[in-house]
């Protein structure tokens, strides 16, 4: 047992090492950097979240969703002072790039802090739940080293299939910034007019969509018949990846601060929710998107435009919102 | 072959030392054999037998030590770029360059002239991939 987690291990050391070295070496081919590179790379890659207090939920979103923010702009900050002359797709990209070289540096240190933990106290049970674990943990720590060469060469991820649904509504469209790194353009569909929101691409980007459906409802008094939200979702062990379904509710991942908003917002409005899903493994999510999820955009598009068939009536306004890193994708 | 994956193919020494070993000792075995059946003329089977097992035996495990090199996941998939034309069903597949990026104006269509774009670029999923 101990012999195929030090193998485990050894794997994720490599795999480890080898991000910071493409993370450098692509930093270095974006410009000339100025300082020491490898010093400043490596303060990144031990860089630690804390989260806020939990002790008093009261507002803990809002503190939840500053600290969100203070951590995204310290890490484009970093970008730009180690390569002033980077436009903003490449800050965005290196910014993801680094992001996903911390999460490789962070798995190695936790499976390495179990496995001598557990060697140290001769801990069968401790070596037991580190084995157990341990494939899973290797596969996610796989899927981030893809994720790592997709950010390097700005191709869109498997996450980005929300955003390119609404890339291809909004193709031809005028557009506008509503929201911090959203875009809204006015699509018809079907004789509705529908507000398409994605996060200004092609660099790597989520932005808030949470705060630009905020932002339509407000603006539009809530007077908005209904919001489809598109996003990519965990497939099950046998389930296609590209498989579309729908649901009702809020398909926003991550933290929860954007999905807390749009609920709140939609619950203040009444204004009902669909959820239409692209099923995608966790290996899919963060690497360069699949054949069969592109394939999916049309199926995508026409269950928007049956929703709104079905729902709606001619001359209503709604709101789509496709969800995702929406790197290596435009508008 | 890149660097990681010369990094990642690790033998194990101890089990190559005692394959090595076992294998020169069959040899060796075997080299006694013939010498034998060459001064007494009588063959002894059960020695060359054995000591060819042994040779089949170690080849074999020395082949199943070559491990294959460690796939860390961040070999190069291949990704393509689909270009397509606003206006007719003109499509062209060609590989991904650098600077790609989807609703990416590209130039006019061969076929109307009209304005083309990037509608989607994409990776072939590996075969053993789900």
């Amino acid at each position: 047992m101990l012999r195929e987690i030090e193998g485990s291990l050894f794997k994720l050391k490599l795999m480890r090492d080898q991000g910071r070295s493409i993370a450098i070496s692509a930093i270095n081919e974006m410009g000339k950097p100025s300082g020491d590179l490898a010093t400043r790379v490596d303060r990144l890659l031990e860089h630690i979240d804390i989260g806020p207090v939990d002790l008093d939920p009261s507002g803990i979103i809002r503190r939840l969703e500053h600290i969100i923010d203070i951590r995204d702009f310290r890490f484009k900050d970093e970008v730009r002072l180690m390569v002033p002359e980077a436009d903003e797709t490449h800050v965005n990209n290196v910014a993801n790039m680094l992001d996903a070289a911390l999460f490789l540096n962070q798995v190695y240190k936790f499976v390495r802090h179990f496995y001598l933990t557990g060697k140290k106290t001769s801990s069968f049970y401790v070596i037991l739940q580190l084995q157990m674990i341990l494939p899973q943990v290797v596969k996610e720590a796989e899927a981030f080293a893809r994720a790592l060469r997709s950010f390097t060469l700005g191709q869109p991820m498997g996450d980005g299939i929300g955003a390119l649904v609404a890339a291809r509504l909004m193709y031809g469209k005028e557009e506008r910034e509503i929201a911090k790194d959203v875009v809204v353009s006015e699509v018809p569909v079907e004789g509705r007019t529908a507000y398409v929101l994605k996060a200004k691409g092609p660099g790597a980007n989520v932005g808030k969509p949470g705060e630009a459906v905020k932002q339509v409802l407000e603006e539009k008094e809530g007077k908005i018949e209904r919001i489809i939200v598109i996003d990519a979702a965990q497939k099950l062990e046998g389930e296609k990846p590209g498989e579309v379904v729908e649901g009702i509710g809020v398909a926003i991942g991550g933290p929860g601060v954007e999905k807390f908003k749009v609920e709140e917002i939609a619950t203040k409005y009444k204004v009902p929710i669909n959820a239409i899903l692209i099923k995608e493994s966790i290996g899919d999510v963060v690497s360069t998107m699949r054949k069969e999820i592109v394939n999916s955009v049309d199926d995508v598009i026409e269950r928007i435009k049956r929703i709104v068939r079905e729902t709606t009536k001619e001359g209503d306004l709604i709101i789509v919102a496709g969800i995702g890193n929406t790197m290596g994708i435009a508008q | 072959m890149n660097e990681t994956q010369r990094v990642a193919r690790r033998m194990p020494v101890f089990f190559l030392a005692i394959i090595s070993v076992l294998l020169v000792l069959s040899f060796i075995s075997l080299f006694q054999a013939v010498e034998t059946y060459r001064r007494t003329g009588s063959p002894d089977f059960l020695t060359v037998i054995m000591s060819l097992s042994a040779i089949t035996l170690s080849s074999y495990m020395l082949l199943q030590m070559r491990r294959k090199p460690l796939k860390l996941g961040f070999e190069m998939p291949k990704v393509f770029t689909m270009v397509q034309c606003s206006s007719c069903d003109f499509r062209n597949v060609r590989e991904f360059q650098k600077g790609d990026y989807i609703l990416k104006a590209m130039e006019p269509c061969p076929k109307c002239s009209s304005a083309s774009f990037i509608s989607s670029i994409y990776r072939e999923a590996e075969e053993k991939e789900e």
